[in-house]
């Protein structure tokens, strides 16, 4: 761990839960024991406007904990995602050894599941016209549906390459693989 | 810097550093020459070798050779045994045994031995009946710790060697690396076979071990070579280390500390227990069973190494039970062994003090530990099971 890290570490930011209303995601190791939480705020221009976390864990897990609750907060849950579909940045940012590469990770696994309970709650309450399926880039069921036709879509990779749906935090991915299997008509 | 992580090495003594200094320098000789400086030489090393068996209680100088460190004592004692016992197949051991003998037992495993691991109950003890009845006409070896070095808990050599003797004809050997320098050992009057021992733990450099051999005891030699000691284990005589862990020997049989080590400790392990709510004790509560200067406490949700992390930013140096780095991601086999529940093992800390701790660092420990320990359970993502405790 670099500097920026063992700092964290040490004076680790943004520790507790987030103010209700909150969403919240935990991922937890079996082979070394390690929990962590995050809890997240987000506001109505879908940015996180708080990240808090929990940890019990290694000193990798606790900073990259830690330096994720900074790196969210205020940007929106689909740029927040990133560091979950990709860790390494964080890897590298962190100066993390390979052999401890996995305790970013699962700090990167908390925070994408605490996403995808805002996403899911999101969605449940979405009152427009049109289904939303994306919460993460705002794409609804129709504007899915009509680049499956048009395009003849066949995978999510994909309808999230031509529309972003599927691109943040993959909560939706069930869902466009059953518009998909919908839309998939022979001939 | 405040050092609690005896168990793990300890600081040369200055009597030892004394001792050995002159054979770093005028006295260079070999002690298998012949002339003056050479046997100058030799007649340190007998002088060493009466010095360690009078600490273990050996009734000759003779028993006592002279190995490279502990784990070499394990190995040459087990191996050296079952090569003189090679139709007898059944090794008889414990599941908390330090890796030089448990690692080792594992690959006798996979060589074709059958191996009995004796449990332990939740205050890391031996159940003796199941000793008993691990013994066979084809055990070839019992090899039991005699304190744990993690721990600290106490097995009972004495009573274990009579059981080995009435029920088979294995032989007993005893790691007693943790043991000796802290608590009085007299082997001449038990059952031990082989009784391995090493130099660091009791204030001599590090590179020096040893292993008590019982006369009558027959031992394959593990390193062939020349005729040092006695032709059981060759490589010239490693002369100032060996001369520095007979003077740690002398130390420690003369040391009149060992009770003021026991006083810090319990007050070390009485005030964190009293003081810190999620902190509970790992290993028998009933002190006579363990050693007098190790505590292992595990404070329960939170992580041990965050723990050894801030408590060595305050300059106190400690060990974790688990093991969350590089290769190893497990919890100590000792704790899970004793069934101590994964979110206290994963938060174990072993305190070992030794002759230089004071009052005063017990005192600075005491002052910080509480605080390193309720800010990381206040990170803790078990508040409810925390709450509970307070």
């Amino acid at each position: 761990m670099n500097r920026e890290a063992t700092d964290h570490f040490f004076n680790p930011r943004n520790v507790g839960e987030a103010d209700a209303p909150n969403f919240n995601g935990r991922a937890a190791s079996l082979s070394c024991g390690a929990h962590v939480r995050f809890s997240i705020q987000v506001d109505e221009a879908q940015h996180v406007s708080q990240a808090r976390f929990r940890a019990a864990g290694c000193d990798v897990l606790v900073a990259s904990a830690s330096v994720l609750t900074k790196q969210v907060t205020g940007i929106t849950t689909a740029e927040a995602a990133s560091p979950g579909q990709d860790p390494n940045g964080l890897i590298e940012q962190l100066g993390v050894e390979p052999a401890n590469a996995q305790c970013v990770k699962l700090a990167c696994t908390a925070l994408l599941d605490a996403i995808r309970d805002y996403s899911n709650a999101a969605r449940d309450d979405w009152a427009g016209d049109e289904a939303l399926i994306c919460t993460c880039f705002f794409v609804s069921e129709r504007t899915i549906e009509r680049e499956i036709q048009s395009r003849g879509l066949q995978t999510v990779a994909e309808v999230t390459a031509i529309c972003n749906a599927g691109g943040g935090c993959g909560s939706c991915h069930q869902l466009i693989e059953e518009i998909l299997a919908t839309n998939d008509l022979p001939g | 810097m405040i050092y609690l992580d005896n168990n793990a090495t300890t600081r040369v003594a200055p009597e030892v550093l004394e001792a050995m200094q002159p054979y770093l320098g005028q006295y260079f000789g070999n002690p298998s020459s012949a002339h003056t400086l050479g046997r100058e030489m030799k007649h340190a090393v007998e002088e060493a070798r009466e010095q360690v068996a009078s600490l273990i209680g050996a009734r000759e100088p003779s028993e006592i050779v002279f190995t490279s460190c502990g784990s070499e004592s394990d190995n040459w004692a087990i191996r050296g045994v079952l090569a003189t016992r090679s139709e007898k197949k059944h090794i008889v051991t414990t599941l908390v045994e330090h890796e030089a003998v448990r690692n080792l037992c594992r690959l006798l495993e996979s060589d074709g031995y059958e191996v009995t691991w004796l449990g332990v109950d939740h205050n890391g003890e031996l159940d003796l009946d199941e000793l008993r009845a691990a013994l066979r006409p084809d055990t070839a070896l019992v090899s039991i710790m005699l304190a744990n070095n993690e721990t600290g808990v106490l097995f009972p050599i004495n009573e274990i060697g009579r059981i080995v003797r009435e029920s088979s004809d294995a032989v007993f050997h005893v790691d007693g690396v943790q043991a000796v320098g802290k608590i009085p050992i007299d082997l001449k009057n038990t059952a031990v076979d082989l009784f391995a021992l090493s130099g660091h733990k009791l204030h001599a450099p590090q590179g020096i071990g040893a292993l008590y051999i019982r006369p009558g005891v027959s031992l394959s030699p593990l390193i062939i070579g020349g005729a040092q000691e006695q032709g059981r284990r060759a490589g010239t005589s490693a002369v100032p280390n060996i001369v520095a862990l007979g003077a740690a020997c002398r130390l420690a049989l003369a040391d009149d500390g060992h009770d003021r080590i026991e006083r810090l400790r319990n007050r070390l392990e009485d005030e964190i227990l009293r003081r810190i709510p999620n902190a509970r004790l790992n290993g028998t509560a009933d002190r006579s069973k363990r050693l007098p200067n190790t505590s292992n406490i595990s404070f329960e949700y939170v992580d041990g190494q965050n723990i050894l992390l801030h408590l060595d930013q305050a300059g106190i140096c400690v060990s974790t039970g688990s093991a969350c780095h590089s290769t190893t991601h497990e919890s100590s086999p000792t704790l899970r062994a004793m069934n101590v529940p994964y979110t206290a093992a994963q938060g174990s800390i072993r305190f070992s003090l030794g002759r230089y701790n004071t009052d005063e660092e017990i005192d600075t420990t005491l002052s910080v530990l509480p605080e390193i320990v309720a800010k990381l359970a206040e990170m803790s993502p078990y508040q409810e099971e925390l709450a509970r405790l307070r």
